[in-house]
């Protein structure tokens, strides 16, 4: 990955008019539903305008290539964590916050570094075994600091932070080092939003039956089973994302997609509804936080990763 | 087993513009950063540009809560006010900031709450709100520094100090550090964006408290009156020595060209 592949490719080129195509029917519809059927589409109007600013910040990130990819990740994980951290009010304690901020930083290391024994970019044996490292240095913040009080609830939310945010979200980086590096990443970001846009859509157009309700009251089965099909179609309609897919992997790519994008986000509720707020930031208008973003692709990314490797390897 | 407790930070769910606004702000590791980072800079800045000097640091008390007061004819002087506390309580050095000008858009918001700590005071209607958050800040061992004349100065003269400061002070035990800076509206006056690399000296006058005047009206225009003779006192003191390089502002043309009506 790099600008002049970015130029060459196909994949990029091809995603680059499907997401403009996509703004510009969303913007579309929110124009027609303003003015021809008189709704209020204001909430909506937000997140919109919110998704002008993202798709292409993402989109350039991804030209800029590999680099820009893993760093941006490793960013947006810190910011993720950080959310976390300040919700849990974890936060307080730096010398544990900026562990977790090293750890992440670490993520970030592995996948740009070469693998030492074949020279290939991103190693992976260090970026797999790296929740051990990070485990063992999180512990021992404690006893450098010859500490107990409150420690065992620290240690036990930067070791969350580190594993889910730090490390899952990590495998997004690290998928720019595959062969197939734009078809995989600019896939697993355009279908994990869409299958969230969907779940939304069909959510509000035909939702009755709560799906989780004292997690979330507003998701509903008929937005998850709606989001869930369109999720199991993506696959074949951009198929030329991973020519090389058979028919199996396509299926599972739609699974985990559909049923981890909807799982991603209940996870995030269910820590939400349990320290009592509604979103974990404000750095996003509309959307909420950073986290209440990415929740879904930290489930996906993950499983999708590790799909490819299983069937594929990541060359 | 117990339930966790937790404590989300009180500013979670607002944005960029609110965190800056409000006060007191939550601490945040990155805000630190760049504060310390950039309190290093503004010092290197001083000493090599205007060769700021400071007399009298041993008058600045070592440990506890205080207020650091001047006068006032720049915008530079509450640069060189935060310069001279020690770098380790930079975080807990708060310069009193006219909400009114520096709290209205973002650049100004960032680099006063960012940057400098500032605390938002309010000049009009709201005074006694922002003097009751000062003592707030003073009763948790936090330094403020604040400008008794309420507005720069645009001459040599000090203008009379608003009561403000002596209701602040009249009846505690906080210490008050009057404090003289020369040099300040030669090198930056007011309406200039500018810096000239002039000298700019700081003459830090001996402690003092008020912990046995009663709080009325009397001895709180008392007190103001007595700090604005402390910081006059300085003045000459720095022109009598004769040892500061500092020009007579009547003999001096940077000072006659800087507007005031003297």
């Amino acid at each position: 990955m790099s600008p002049r592949a970015a130029l060459h490719s196909p994949v990029f080129r091809d995603y680059v008019l499907l997401t403009f195509g996509l703004l510009t029917i969303a913007a579309i519809v929110l124009l027609s539903l303003r003015v021809l059927l008189k709704k209020n589409v204001r909430s909506v109007w937000i997140i919109y305008r919110s998704w002008l600013a993202i798709v292409p910040a993402m989109g350039a990130v991804v030209f800029l290539g590999r680099e820009a990819v893993i760093i941006g990740t490793t960013l947006l994980s810190i910011l993720g964590f950080k959310e976390l951290a300040r919700a849990t009010g974890l936060y307080r304690d730096w010398w544990m916050t900026g562990a977790v901020y090293l750890a992440i930083a670490a993520v970030g290391a592995a996948s740009l570094a070469p693998d030492p024994a074949t020279r290939a970019p991103g190693w992976l044996g260090l970026f797999l075994a790296l929740p051990v490292y990070a485990i063992s240095f999180l512990l021992i913040i404690p006893v450098i600091r010859n500490k107990t009080h409150g420690q065992l609830q620290a240690m036990s939310l930067s070791i969350l932070g580190f594993i889910y945010i730090g490390w899952m979200f990590g495998h997004l980086g690290f998928l720019a080092n595959a062969g197939h590096a734009y078809g995989y990443v600019l896939y697993v970001l355009l279908a994990t939003e869409v299958n969230d846009i969907a779940a939304f859509t069909f959510g509000k157009l035909l939702g009755r039956h709560p799906l989780r309700s004292n997690i979330s009251p507003r998701k509903t089965w008929e937005g998850a089973l709606g989001a869930a099909g369109v999720s199991m179609l993506m696959p074949w309609a951009l198929r030329f994302s991973f020519p090389h897919f058979s028919a199996f992997e396509l299926v599972v790519t739609g699974l985990i997609v559909g049923i981890g994008g909807q799982l991603g986000d209940l996870c995030i509720s269910v820590i939400k509804r349990d320290i009592g707020i509604k979103d974990m930031g404000a750095a996003l208008p509309g959307h909420g936080g950073v986290l209440d973003r990415i929740d879904s692709l930290i489930f996906v990314t993950p499983l999708f990763f590790h799909m490819v490797k299983y069937f594929n390897g990541l060359v | 087993m117990d339930e966790w407790h937790y404590q989300p930070v009180s500013d979670l769910e607002q944005s960029l513009l609110q965190r800056l606004r409000r006060f007191p702000r939550e601490p945040d590791m990155l805000c630190y950063g760049i504060r310390s980072a950039s309190a290093l800079a503004l010092r290197a800045w001083l000493a090599c540009y205007h060769r700021f000097t400071i007399i009298g640091r041993e008058n600045l008390p070592a440990t506890g809560p205080y207020v650091l007061l001047s006068n006032h004819s720049s915008h530079l002087d509450a640069l060189c006010l935060l310069s001279s506390v020690p770098l380790r309580r930079l975080h807990e050095t708060f310069p009193a900031a006219a909400e009114d000008y520096f709290f209205v858009n973002l650049p100004r918001m960032v680099l006063s709450a960012l940057l400098i700590n500032a605390l938002p005071f309010n000049r009009q209607g709201r005074t006694r709100r922002s003097l009751a958050l000062c003592q707030h800040l003073l009763t948790q061992g936090n330094i403020l520094v604040l400008f008794p004349e309420g507005t720069r100065s645009v001459t040599r003269e000090i203008r009379r100090f608003r009561p403000g400061i002596g209701l602040l002070l009249a009846g505690t035990t906080f210490a008050a550090v009057p404090c003289y800076l020369s040099g300040a509206r030669e090198a930056m006056c007011k309406g200039s964006w500018l810096p000239k690399p002039r000298r700019i000296i700081l003459t830090i006058g001996a402690p003092r408290s008020y912990a046995d005047r009663p709080r009325d009206k009397g001895s709180v225009l008392q007190i103001c009156r007595e700090l604005q003779c402390a910081v006059e006192q300085l003045q000459e003191g720095q022109f009598t020595a004769g040892s500061q390089p500092v020009p007579k502002p009547a003999l001096s043309s940077s000072a006659t060209m800087s507007g005031g009506p003297g």
